[in-house]
This record gives C-alpha cells, sequence and structure tokens, in this order.
C-alpha cells in the first residue's frame, strides 16, 4: 500500500490560500443580521436613530417611545406575480432599540425621505453635564 | 516652528449591491429594487445595448459632530447591472423611483407576448 503524501507537501500552499481569503477585503454583502438595519448616534443634546425603511411611507411605519425603549414597527407588502429573483425583506418587522438614558418625550421628532427614517430624541436636561464652580 | 499636521481623509466609497426583486407579469418585467437614501438627482440608468446598469449615490450624513452608538449602514454607492433579453421592448422602458424603491418596468415587445392561436376548423 502506498501512501501519498502530496496533500501534506501542499499543506503550506493551502494555510496560505486560507490566509489570503481571510485578508482579503470582502465585497460587501448586505446580508444583515437584523431587519431593518439601524443606525444610532448621540451628541450632547439629542439621540438619533436612522433606519433604512424603503418603499415606506411615515404613515406605515410605527414608533412608540415605552419605558426605556424605542419600539420601531411596520410591514412590507409584497407583489404578485412570478418571482424571478426576490432579495428585498417583505413581511411584518419589529425592532426595539433600548434606550440608556432618558427621553423628553414630548420633543421626539421623525420624519421619513427616500426611505430613511430619521427620529430625533431630545435628552432631558438633567442628564447634561453640568460644570461645577469651584470656589477657592 | 509647529505646523498644524491635519489629516486628509479621502472616505472611500463603498459600492452595495442593492436588493432587488425581479417579476415577471403579463405585460412585461418588473425591476423592483432597495435604494434608501437616494434621490432621483443621484440616480443614473444606462442601456447599452442589452446591459442596464444602475448607479446611484446615497445622499445622506450622520448629524455632525454626534458619535457612533451602533451603526449598520453608511453612505456609499449602489451599483447594480442585468442584462436584458430580446423579448424587452427597449424602446419602452419606464423608470419610477418613490420612497427609495427603484421600479422598473419593461415591457414584453408585441411579438413576444402571449397569443392566442385561433383554431380554424374546416
Amino acid at each position: 500500500m502506498v501512501i501519498d503524501l502530496a496533500t501534506f507537501y501542499d499543506l503550506p500552499k493551502q494555510f496560505d490560500r486560507i490566509f489570503d481569503e481571510f485578508l482579503r477585503p470582502s465585497v460587501i454583502s448586505q446580508k444583515r443580521i437584523a431587519y431593518p438595519a439601524i443606525n444610532i448616534y448621540e451628541d450632547e443634546d439629542n439621540l438619533y436613530v436612522y433606519s433604512e425603511l424603503p418603499g415606506l411611507d411615515i404613515n406605515d411605519v410605527e414608533l412608540t417611545l415605552t419605558d426605556g425603549s424605542l419600539i420601531l414597527k411596520g410591514e412590507r407588502k409584497s407583489e404578485q406575480g412570478n418571482y424571478y429573483r426576490q432579495e428585498r425583506p417583505t413581511g411584518i418587522f419589529q425592532r426595539i432599540i433600548n434606550l440608556n438614558i432618558p427621553i423628553d418625550a414630548d420633543k421626539i421628532k421623525a420624519k421619513m425621505k427616500n426611505g430613511l427614517l430619521e427620529v430625533i430624541l431630545p435628552k432631558l436636561d438633567i442628564n447634561k453635564p453640568k460644570k461645577i464652580q469651584i470656589e477657592s | 516652528m509647529t505646523k498644524e499636521i491635519k489629516k486628509q481623509e479621502t472616505p472611500k466609497e463603498i459600492i452595495f449591491s442593492p436588493y432587488t426583486d425581479i417579476i415577471e407579469k403579463e405585460d412585461g418585467f418588473y425591476i423592483v429594487m432597495d435604494l434608501p437614501g437616494v434621490d432621483k438627482d443621484n440616480l443614473d440608468i444606462d442601456l447599452k445595448e442589452n446591459e442596464l446598469e444602475i448607479r446611484a449615490k446615497i445622499n445622506w450624513t450622520k448629524p455632525e459632530k454626534a458619535k457612533d452608538i451602533h451603526v449598520e449602514f453608511v453612505p456609499g454607492e449602489f451599483r447594480r447591472q442585468f442584462t436584458i433579453s430580446d423579448v424587452v421592448d427597449k424602446e419602452k422602458i419606464k423608470a419610477n423611483l418613490k420612497n427609495g424603491v427603484l421600479n422598473l418596468f419593461l415591457p414584453k415587445a408585441e411579438k413576444a407576448k402571449p397569443r392566442k392561436i385561433k383554431i380554424v376548423a374546416e
């Protein structure tokens, strides 16, 4: 019986290939864990929540602020027909965003443009850092 | 002598392939494409012979001076190509962009539409 060691000799090459594949800048596929995609930004006064909701009108989106979280709800409908390709996610979606700071609920602003939702959540004043005067 | 050194950052354009549905109906094909954050002015649709190319710049910026807390999508460019079959009447392709969704209607040429064949009984 002859043991073929050819593959062993090739091993370094195979390792190289594996590493190459890891290091190669990958083509960005839009595979996501959660739908819809959400961005959260923060500055001194506000929290900003952005979300990609193409095809939806502001009236199709339900935004609810509960104690400590913002809930984004809606539905994307699909068309009837013979599908050759279907990549666009459809159906009912919901995402819950935890807000770990108190929000001024009366001053929340939301707008939609080109399928992009922008929610501005003003922080309550008590959270803002204050400078303390030190008397000498 | 001190000179302020400014870091020159040229943001790299990231190219995304947009989510697309292709649907066939009796009157033609519909290409439905998700282009969130794209304006009518930033959208280019090119048809060269049988190649249909869609390019769209994503037009939004994050609020100034804001910190990133959680980021799942970034601005960039959408790009995608399709090869169109001869069945399509290329003169009559229609495009419509609404709420970040591009709707392309590619009507079937008259000769390609399903037709009933009359049977003449003798």
